[in-house]
């Protein structure tokens, strides 16, 4: 077990920046996901931490103490990757065993240990078998299997489950959460699924292009995203985007577009007037927040008309038409509304967010 | 290796292809075949024997050619008078020590230039494929003076570093390809693991075992059949199966029944190594260049 630090960290490939003045924590023994797009310099982040990519600049601490110049085989961590990276001309035992084997542990251990990892990963019955008699699953669960027999300071996963199928990936996702909190070691997984990032961590931190975006728990991440960039790639089907004026009217402050006009809560307009007061903001607003109706509602509402309605199984998902710009709507299944109907969308005021035009980054 | 079948119409035309191929292959298995078969049936003929040959053009006289009584005379000869035992010996502890220098050093050379970059790394790249252009005669007069100088003419000691300083660049050539196509990611978890960077290297190597197994057998089989090398380089002390069958040309007494059992004793064993691994070594040359 151990606690990371990642203090001001660069990474330059030649002259391009793929990681940039980098810093995030993650306490000791909790499961901090790395979340962001391909090429947002997360995947090098996590070699960094690995030992297998230099530190340009900054420094990366485990438990206070500078790793930088450690070798890989000096650090005491696992790493899980994406293609699983098993040793193919070798029994699933063996791949287990091997790291456990170049620390020079001895034979009956090294049994106790594996058949213990396997049983807890229910690959007691493959142990003999060869990585290409195994099915993706099996092979990524020996993958992890050879990073728990060692018992490490830490574990770096790099999208250990995204070759999976859906199914099988939901079930993984679980099963690495369990994993995590029942050996208690701390646990650094990069991904760019952010279902991934929210479902297992217990922080999250964002980034994007090189640079740290956000840091925080996943409800963190979720309810209060710092920009525009995160609220829109954090949360499936992403959050709806309109353009708006900012009015004052009989002394209250409203957000106006051409479909509709709707006013802010006092704590709201303060929030604005501190981040300087802009003329225009962006208004974010969630699709499962929204409500919508083909009957005209009583309170303050947007107008618009049914674009196209996708049915989810169990939720259906409306794209409503306002002028040019299309917001969706997450609503359920009995929303009889066809295509071009006017439609009337109502939303909580509490769950709005405003980020400014120019720079992308939040009032509220 | 997944084979398809082909979907093919007769037409006029390919019909007279057909025919066409048909001879022609046969026309080339006569062409190949036939020196082969004619040295080994010599070399169980008496000298007389051997030049009991049909007219040109009386093809019912090709029964004198399979009428004689076979003798071994030839082959005691070769291990009796002539050493051959020691040249044999020469010829396998130079072409299999070559082989180990190379892959040893070759297996090195093509990990570094697979995995680690450095500046200058494509030149000195081309330039060790280079040495391979030049023909070998054009470096032989240097090459011999500063064997020379070193007292490694006529050595075995020689004679290897002679053969490797021609194989490296194409083991070097053959595995960076190989390893080329092993994921970095095996290696690396080798390392978080706790492994050295020797450690994983040779944790891959299994890998790459098809490639070494090839570049063994063409290594093995360059230094074998090779004449010029072991005759200026190798001369005297050194003295290979080539060199030594080479010798029983004489200016006043041709060995013709000698010649032709050193040639069998020469061919056979290569031909027997190729049958054996003809499998793998198609698996191994053609591995590193298509990516699975």
């Amino acid at each position: 077990m151990a606690a990371i630090e990642i203090n001001e960290v660069w990474k330059y490939y030649g002259s391009f920046p793929a990681v940039k003045d980098l810093s995030i924590t993650c306490p000791d023994g909790s499961f901090l996901s790395i979340l962001g797009p391909s090429g947002c310099g997360k995947s090098s982040t996590m070699r960094m931490l690995a030992g297998l990519e230099h530190i340009s600049a900054g420094e990366i601490l485990f438990d206070g103490e500078r790793i930088n110049e450690l070798a890989p085989k000096d650090r005491d961590v696992a790493m899980v990757f994406e293609n699983y990276a098993l040793y193919p001309h070798k029994t699933v035992f063996e791949n287990m065993a091997n790291p456990l084997k170049l620390r020079g542990v001895d034979a009956a251990k090294i049994r106790e240990r594996v058949v213990s990892a396997a049983e807890l990963l229910e690959l007691s019955h493959f142990l003999d078998r060869r990585p290409q008699e195994l099915s993706g699953g099996q092979k990524q669960r020996v993958a992890i299997g050879r990073a728990i027999v060692r018992e490490p300071k830490l574990f770096l996963f790099d999208e250990p489950i995204a070759h999976l199928d859906a199914k099988l990936r939901a079930h993984m996702r679980s099963e690495i959460k369990h994993l995590q909190r029942t050996l208690k070691t701390s646990m650094i997984y990069v991904t760019h699924d952010q279902l991934e990032a929210l479902s297992m961590s217990d922080y999250v931190a964002v980034m994007h292009q090189g640079e740290l975006q956000q840091w925080g728990t996943p409800r963190e991440i979720y309810e209060h995203p710092v920009n525009a960039w995160v609220a829109g790639f954090v949360g499936e089907p992403a959050m709806n985007f309109v353009d708006c004026e900012v009015v004052s009217a009989a002394d209250k402050v409203h957000f106006r577009h051409g479909n509709f006009s709707l006013p802010l809560s006092d704590e709201q307009r303060a929030k604005l007037d501190a981040g300087g007061a802009p003329k225009t903001v962006r208004l974010g607003m969630r699709p499962e927040v929204l409500a919508i109706s083909l009957d005209k509602p009583p309170a303050d509402h947007i107008t618009g008309h049914v674009h196209v309605t996708e049915l989810l199984g169990g939720d259906m998902l409306v794209s409503v038409r306002l002028g040019e710009e299309r917001i969706r709507v997450k609503t359920s299944p009995a929303f009889a509304g066809t295509e071009g109907a006017p439609c009337y969308v109502v939303s909580e005021r509490d769950k709005w967010h405003a980020f400014s035009h120019q720079d992308g980054r939040a009032y509220f | 290796m997944a084979s398809r079948d082909i979907v093919a119409y007769e037409t006029p035309w390919t019909k007279v292809f057909h025919v066409f191929s048909a001879i022609f292959v046969a026309a080339y298995l006569v062409w190949t075949l036939l020196p082969i078969f004619i040295m080994f049936v010599s070399s169980f003929k008496d000298l007389l024997a051997a030049f009991q040959l049909p007219a040109i053009g009386d093809w019912s006289g090709v029964g004198v050619f399979f009428d004689f009584t076979p003798t071994l005379k030839h082959y005691q000869s070769l291990f009796t008078d002539n050493n051959f035992k020691v040249y044999m010996l020469n010829s396998l502890t130079a072409a299999a020590g070559s082989a180990v220098v190379s892959v040893v050093l070759g297996a090195m050379a093509a990990y570094s230039l697979s995995r680690i970059d450095f500046r200058g790394k494509n030149d000195l790249f081309f330039g060790i494929i280079s040495t391979r252009m030049a023909p070998v005669v054009a470096v032989m007069v240097p090459l011999y003076s500063i064997f020379r100088s070193l007292d490694l003419v006529g050595t075995l000691t020689g004679l290897i570093l002679a053969y490797t300083t021609f194989n490296l660049p194409f083991a070097i050539w053959m595995l960076k390809g190989f390893f080329d196509n092993v994921p970095y990611a095996i290696e690396e978890a080798q390392m978080v693991d706790g492994a050295t960077r020797f450690q994983a290297f040779r944790s891959i190597l299994p890998l790459v075992a098809p490639g070494i197994g090839a570049f063994v057998v063409l290594c093995i089989l360059f230094a074998w059949n090779d004449f010029l090398f072991a005759a200026i380089i190798g001369s005297g002390g050194a003295k290979t199966l080539p060199v030594a069958t080479r010798e029983l040309v004489q200016p006043q007494n041709i060995q013709w029944g000698s010649i032709m059992a050193a040639g069998v004793v020469t061919a056979a064993p290569m031909m027997l190594l190729g049958l054996v691994i003809r499998r793998y070594m198609v698996a191994g040359l053609t591995m590193g260049a298509v990516k699975e």
